[in-house]
């Protein structure tokens, strides 16, 4: 348990997942005790006398099985005292992590509601066969960000994202941070995350969604306030139209294949709403919803054909010639 | 009961016996195992029409309105014209159980047939019904829930009227009707109360919810 | 029966009596008699043999999962085939493996232990299993023809539905749904009627074997819990087959309303599985401890109230999609509760085993082996039972490995246990005992490689019904150690397979009550004759057999010319009345054939509901329309006199 797994909910980063952590160290320690002691009496009561006896003994003894109903019935309520016990911090932690005001003080106070805390970063998670949506909400609309299977937060702050379905359930879940939350056609559902140091925390859908649910990953970036800002800053930019000739080219292939069908970039010409946006793609580490580093061989294998990385991912395979896709890659690549 | 007595169909001798050959072998109500088997017939399909009850219940929340605009609420003319028949239904059940209870064959005959021109004339008006829900079964889940319910009730009706057809068939048959097919009678007709009797609730959520909004 | 001294003549009434009863309790020769038996014992067989072998072919999917997941990117099988896998997996193993083999247990051993002569309503038990055939061969015919349903055991909307789901898939899914639980709800009612009516006299509701309880109690919950599953899958099907809305949300249905309906069914669904099983171990215990149970009035009420607690623990499935804290907590508390009366009945076990003089035969080991997986099971059940925990652990293997424990652990392990007790009752032959211990050790080591690291998995992020995962999660390891222990498993089951094979000709021949153990199953010789019992046995105390007594009075006067079963009153078991049994037909199996037409044909046209529902009314009608009273006469009277060995299974074209 000690080494650092990429995906582990008892590598915490985020105080909500700490908390959940420390409720396993409890819960596990606790059921291993009680394990222990249930195990050792059914071995002594197996193993504590030899003779096997071959005529019935219906007439019980009335003393022994008095003793037997008050061992019971002390080991009944001592199961009943370990339960309310568990009870009573399972609401505590339950409280909690639902509650991020509450979570800041330890305090074991518990809303009904979720409510965002002061002060949170606000976003939408929208989750589609097989990849996630990220709109940073802002109140002013030309403020807001839209990305793709990388949601970038400042450390220290928390972040209230509001989650909703394109298409079938999912699960939004990155363990260290904090437990999972479906995203349910029809509705919206809200969790508050935060990460308590930087780094990049790995998540995957939780619920089962067809067929690339297995590929259907994302990456939290959580980065000091300051560089919070200078990324935000450049997401927000539009791309624009290239000046390297062979990027240039590359936009016109872009733009007069069915690509521009699907996704956005914003800026110019490209503004499908079925697909991720990759407006600042090449700023991302992954692709295909974090299945694949964001290099441009993987690129390039992922345009050319997706069935073979995902298949039944919800986009084609593109016939391009070698000089097609080498600009088309250059002008990807520029996607700052 | 207990006695050392030898019965006719020669037990071991010398041996405490429990002879039952002079027990009934018609019995009626909670004594009869077949009225078992009707009452978890009924304990099934009663579940499931409460879980469409709560599924109604639950869909309703989905919606501002119920009927959802612009549909109308159902209109009411045909079917309290069914609940009606269905509620007079039970008095040829009622006396269909009578009846057969006293082994009256010619009194069962007369019921039963009395219940079964009720149950057609229910289940004909029925089949009217269903436009009287001004909602199509596909039109919205509004139109789905009241479309199942009237359905599964539906269902149940034509079986009911089809085993109670039987059952007049037998009566009519003496060449193969025996005293335990009175026990019979008096099952098909509690089953008929239950019929009857759950359709109320459900027609109060079908037809009257959608009236008090 | 113990045999009354000194009567010479004794032996030979017997003789005849058993002759007569034979002979009116035979089921015709060769197929016909097949296909029409009403026989509660050869019908429960039949469930069990049909049930083991969707355990091996479900096992099977899962040994191609386990190999598919032995290392990262795997490429054995592709995305839409895995997902096949388990959903077939899951379904077959819940569907038509645990629970039928459960029922069938119950079908076989409930009508011997209260002392009667078959099932109540032996031709809908007839019924019950063809449909349970057709909806488990529409299964896995689909599966094989590679459009089995993929969409996971719980098939959650939206993506099961009209729109995420096109072709036939999870049409198949639904009908397989609705047929299973036909079957269940049928066997339910069947058992249910006869613990109230059938039971022998004496054996009043204070005496009823544990087991007994077991199952009336998982048939109750059967009765609520199968019709709400019938009922949302045929809302299901609706929705894909003929355009109703109930799960869409754009036009104001709701997919959450599946899940509240699909766990309405499904957390009760495993105490279906789990309170049978906990039936055997309190039937095995008493005989190989040489003592009754501890603690009988505990065990029953704890029975009864994991039944009725269980139906409100549903939400814990659901806990991550976005319940307020408060609603959350109540089922965390009712989830908590619902273990007390578990604990209960653990603690009377071991307090029997305490002050018994407990002999370790295969059955005892299995039964040891339940003990140490199942508790595992649980007290993971426990933790997840709080939602904080639940919101890391839903959907990983945290949750494969709990509910692996509980049902492999509180389900299979008593299963076994059950066979190595009870085979002796069913074939007249002991199981082998060294293949058995052989057999038990590769499970109980399969059982913990396979189950055990899951848990770690899925803390380590890993979460269930992925086809593959991606290299340096750090989850490599764990796989395939998973792995090589499912293949652990697949030899035990193999050696058990080998077992059966063996013992069934060589085995050690048993007489009637080879254990000396205490319930009226073993009364009768091993296996038992159609009719059961010469004499329907009167009880005097919980431990029937024990508690029996030279003097002990026995039941006369019931027809040998008919099926007569004696009635007794529901709380006291006096004698009440005589009831015949229906003379084994062929009209269950039409009848099911049918439903067959009916819910198949419904996948292709909606037509055929009418088709199939008009067939099964003919159907039934030959089912319920009795045979003139002069032909009566004519049977009765040829099977007094031991002409006809077998006419009234004979085809009756009367009624065709
Ligand atoms: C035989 C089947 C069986 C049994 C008996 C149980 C028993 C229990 N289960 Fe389990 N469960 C399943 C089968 C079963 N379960 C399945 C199949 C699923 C997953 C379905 C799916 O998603 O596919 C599931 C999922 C599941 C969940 C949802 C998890 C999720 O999806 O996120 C939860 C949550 O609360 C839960 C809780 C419990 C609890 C509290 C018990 C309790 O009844 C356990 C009680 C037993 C004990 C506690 C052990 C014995 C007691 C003692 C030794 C005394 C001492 C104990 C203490 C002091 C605590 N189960
Ligand atoms: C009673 C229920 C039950 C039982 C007994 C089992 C038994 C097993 N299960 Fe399963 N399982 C479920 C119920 C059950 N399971 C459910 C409900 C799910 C959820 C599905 C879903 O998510 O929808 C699941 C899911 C599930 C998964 C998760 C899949 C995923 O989420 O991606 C895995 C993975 O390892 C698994 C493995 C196993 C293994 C290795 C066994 C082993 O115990 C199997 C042992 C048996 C064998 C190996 C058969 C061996 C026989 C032979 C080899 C004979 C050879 C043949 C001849 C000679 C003819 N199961
Ligand atoms: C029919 C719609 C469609 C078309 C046409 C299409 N895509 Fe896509 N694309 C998608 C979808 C959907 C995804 C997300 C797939 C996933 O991860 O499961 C995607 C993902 C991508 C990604 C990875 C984005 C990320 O952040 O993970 C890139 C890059 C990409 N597409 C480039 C292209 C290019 C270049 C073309 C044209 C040659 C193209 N796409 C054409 C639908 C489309
Ligand atoms: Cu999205 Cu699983
Ligand atoms: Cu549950």
């Amino acid at each position: 348990m000690i080494q650092r797994l990429p995906q582990s909910a008892l590598d915490p980063a985020g105080p909500a997942a700490e908390r959940i952590a420390a409720l396993w160290d409890f819960a596990f320690w606790t059921a291993a005790v009680v394990y222990v002691v249930v195990i050792a009496a059914l071995l002594y009561a197996a193993f504590h006398r030899k003779r096997p006896a071959a005529v019935p003994v219906v007439d019980r003894d009335p003393r022994t099985e008095r003793r037997l109903l008050v061992a019971v019935s002390g080991a009944t309520a001592a199961t009943v005292v370990i339960l309310l016990v568990f009870f009573v911090v399972d609401l505590g932690v339950t409280g909690a992590v639902a509650n991020p005001a509450a979570m800041h003080e330890h305090s074991t106070v518990s809303r009904a509601r979720h409510e965002a805390p002061a002060g949170a970063l606000r976003v939408k998670v929208t989750g589609y066969q097989w990849w996630w949506k990220i709109e940073y909400l802002d109140s002013v609309p030309s403020r807001r960000v839209t990305t793709a299977n990388e949601l970038v937060v400042p450390v220290g702050r928390p972040v209230a994202i509001d989650f909703e379905s394109g298409d079938v359930i999912h699960s939004f879940w990155v363990p260290a941070l904090h437990g999972k939350r479906d995203l349910v056609p029809g509705r919206t559902t809200r969790l508050t995350i935060e990460a308590a140091r930087p780094g990049v925390y790995r998540g995957e859908c939780a619920e089962f969604c067809g067929h690339q649910h297995a590929k259907m990953a994302l990456h939290v970036v959580a980065q000091p306030a300051d560089e919070f800002a200078v990324w935000y800053e450049a997401q927000l930019a539009p791309a624009s139209v290239p000046a390297d000739s062979l990027r240039r080219a590359g936009m016109h292939v872009f733009l007069g294949k069915p690509c521009a069908m699907c996704h956005n970039i914003a800026g110019l010409p490209a503004s499908g709403q079925v697909a991720p946006d990759l407006t600042h793609l090449a700023s991302r580490r992954t692709i295909a919803a974090g299945i694949l580093p964001n290099t441009k061989g993987h690129l390039a294998g992922w345009i050319l054909d997706p069935q073979r990385i995902k298949p039944g991912a919800k986009m084609p395979p593109n016939g391009l010639s070698p000089d097609e896709l080498e600009a088309i890659l250059a002008f990807l690549g520029g996607l700052r | 009961m207990t006695s050392l007595a030898h019965p006719p169909d020669a037990p071991p001798p010398a041996r405490l016996t429990i002879d039952v050959s002079e027990l009934p072998t018609t019995t009626f109500g909670r004594r009869n195992l077949n009225w078992w088997g009707t009452v978890g017939f009924m304990a099934i399909e009663g579940t499931t029409m409460i879980v469409a009850a709560a599924a109604l219940l639950y869909i309703r929340g989905n919606f501002d309105s119920w009927p959802p605009r612009p549909i109308l609420p159902p209109h009411l003319g045909v079917p309290s014209l069914v609940l009606l028949l269905l509620l007079v239904k039970l008095v040829p059940a009622w006396y269909a159980i009578d009846s057969a209870q006293r082994l009256d064959r010619a009194a069962s005959r007369r019921w039963m047939a009395l219940a079964l021109l009720l149950g057609t004339a229910a289940t004909a008006f029925r089949l009217l019904e269903f436009d009287s829900l001004n909602v199509r079964w596909d039109t919205n889940a509004y139109g789905s829930i009241v479309w199942t319910i009237l359905g599964l009730h539906t269902f149940l009706l034509v079986f009911d009227v089809l085993e109670t057809a039987a059952i007049l068939l037998l009566l009519g048959d003496e060449e193969r009707l025996r005293t335990k097919h009175y026990a019979d009678v008096e099952d098909a007709s509690v089953y008929e109360f239950f019929l009857s009797l759950s359709w109320v609730p459900l027609f109060l959520l079908v037809y009257l919810l959608p009236r008090i909004g | 029966m113990a045999p009354a001294p000194g009567d010479p003549h004794e032996d030979e009434r017997l003789d005849e009596m058993h002759e007569r009863l034979a002979r009116v309790h035979a089921d015709a020769p060769g197929l016909w008699g097949w296909l029409t038996t009403t026989d509660h014992k050869r019908i429960a067989k039949r469930y069990v043999v049909t049930a083991m072998a969707f355990f091996v072919l479900a096992g099977i999917d899962a040994l191609i999962m386990r190999l598919q997941l032995a290392r990262p990117e795997g490429g054995l099988v592709g995305p839409d085939a895995y997902n096949q896998l388990f959903t077939v997996h899951g379904s077959t193993m819940m569907f038509l493996f645990a629970v039928p083999i459960m029922e069938a247990l119950g079908l076989y051993f409930v009508p011997l232990m209260v002392g009667t002569r078959n099932v109540a309503f032996p031709r809908l038990n007839a019924f019950g299993y063809w449909t349970y055939l057709i909806g488990g061969v529409l299964l896995w015919g689909a599966f094989f023809l590679d459009v089995g349903p993929d969409a996971g055991w719980f098939a959650y909307v939206p993506l099961s539905g009209p729109a995420f789901s096109p072709g036939k898939r999870m049409d198949v899914w639904s009908q397989m749904i609705t047929f299973t639980e036909i079957a269940a709800l049928v066997s339910a009612v069947e058992i249910i009627a006869t613990v109230m009516h059938q039971k022998a006299p004496g054996m009043s509701i204070a005496r009823l074997p544990i087991f007994v309880w077991a199952m009336l109690v998982t048939s109750f919950m059967v009765l609520f819990a199968m019709s709400t599953v019938a009922t949302a899958s045929i809302f299901l099907a609706m929705d894909r087959l003929i355009g109703t809305h109930f799960f869409n949300v754009a036009e104001g249905g709701d997919p959450i309303l599946w899940q509240h309906l699909f766990w309405f069914f499904g957390h009760p669904e495993v105490y279906i599985i789990f309170l049978p099983a906990t039936g055997i171990v309190s039937s095995v215990l008493p005989a190989f401890t040489r003592r009754p149970v501890f603690g009988y009035p505990a065990i029953v009420v704890s029975t009864i109230a994991t039944g009725v607690i269980g139906y409100t623990v549903w939400v814990h499935h659901m806990f991550n999609i976005g319940l307020p804290v408060l609603a959350g907590s109540f089922f965390t508390a009712a989830s908590l509760l619902v273990a007390v009366p578990t604990a209960v009945q653990i603690f009377c076990w071991i307090a029997t085993i305490w002050t018994g003089r407990p002999r370790l035969t295969t059955t005892m080991l299995f039964v040891g082996g339940f003990f140490v997986t199942f508790i595992i099971g649980g007290l993971t059940g426990v933790q997840i039972a709080s939602m904080a925990f639940d919101a890391q652990v839903h959907d990983t293997f945290f949750i494969v490995a709990h509910f692996h424990y509980v049902l492999i652990g509180g389900a299979v392990f008593p299963l076994f246990a059950g066979f190595y007790y009870w085979f002796p009752k069913w074939t007249g032959r002991h199981l082998g005992e060294g293949l058995g211990t052989l057999h038990f050790w590769l499970f109980f080591i399969g059982m913990q490689v396979t189950f055990f690291p899951m848990h770690q998995l899925g803390l380590d992020g890993m979460p269930r019904r992925v086809y593959t995962y991606v290299d340096g999660l750090g989850w490599n390891g764990l796989n395939l150690l998973a792995t090589v222990g499912a293949f652990t498993f697949a030899a035990a089951v193999l050696v058990f397979l080998a077992n059966v094979a063996w013992s069934l000709r060589h085995g050690a021949r048993a007489d009637a009550d080879p254990w000396v153990a205490d319930t009226l199953e073993w009364a009768t010789s091993s296996p038992p004759p159609a009719y059961n019992f010469a004499h329907i046995p009167v009880v005097r105390g919980r431990s029937a057999l024990w508690d029996r007594t030279p003097n002990d009075p026995i039941v006369v006067g019931l027809s040998t010319k008919r099926r007569e079963v004696l009635l007794t009153t529901l709380l006291d078991a006096e004698p009440d009345s005589r009831h015949e049994h229906p003379w084994p037909s062929i009209h269950p199996l039409l009848a099911a054939l049918a439903v067959g037409v009916l819910f198949v044909g419904a996948i292709f046209h909606p037509a055929a509901v009418l088709v199939g529902g008009a067939l099964f009314c003919a159907a039934a009608f030959g089912w319920g329309w009795p045979r003139k009273k002069s032909e009566i006469h004519a049977i009765e009277h040829a099977l007094e006199h031991g002409h006809a060995h077998h006419p009234p299974a004979a085809p009756s074209r009367r009624t065709a």
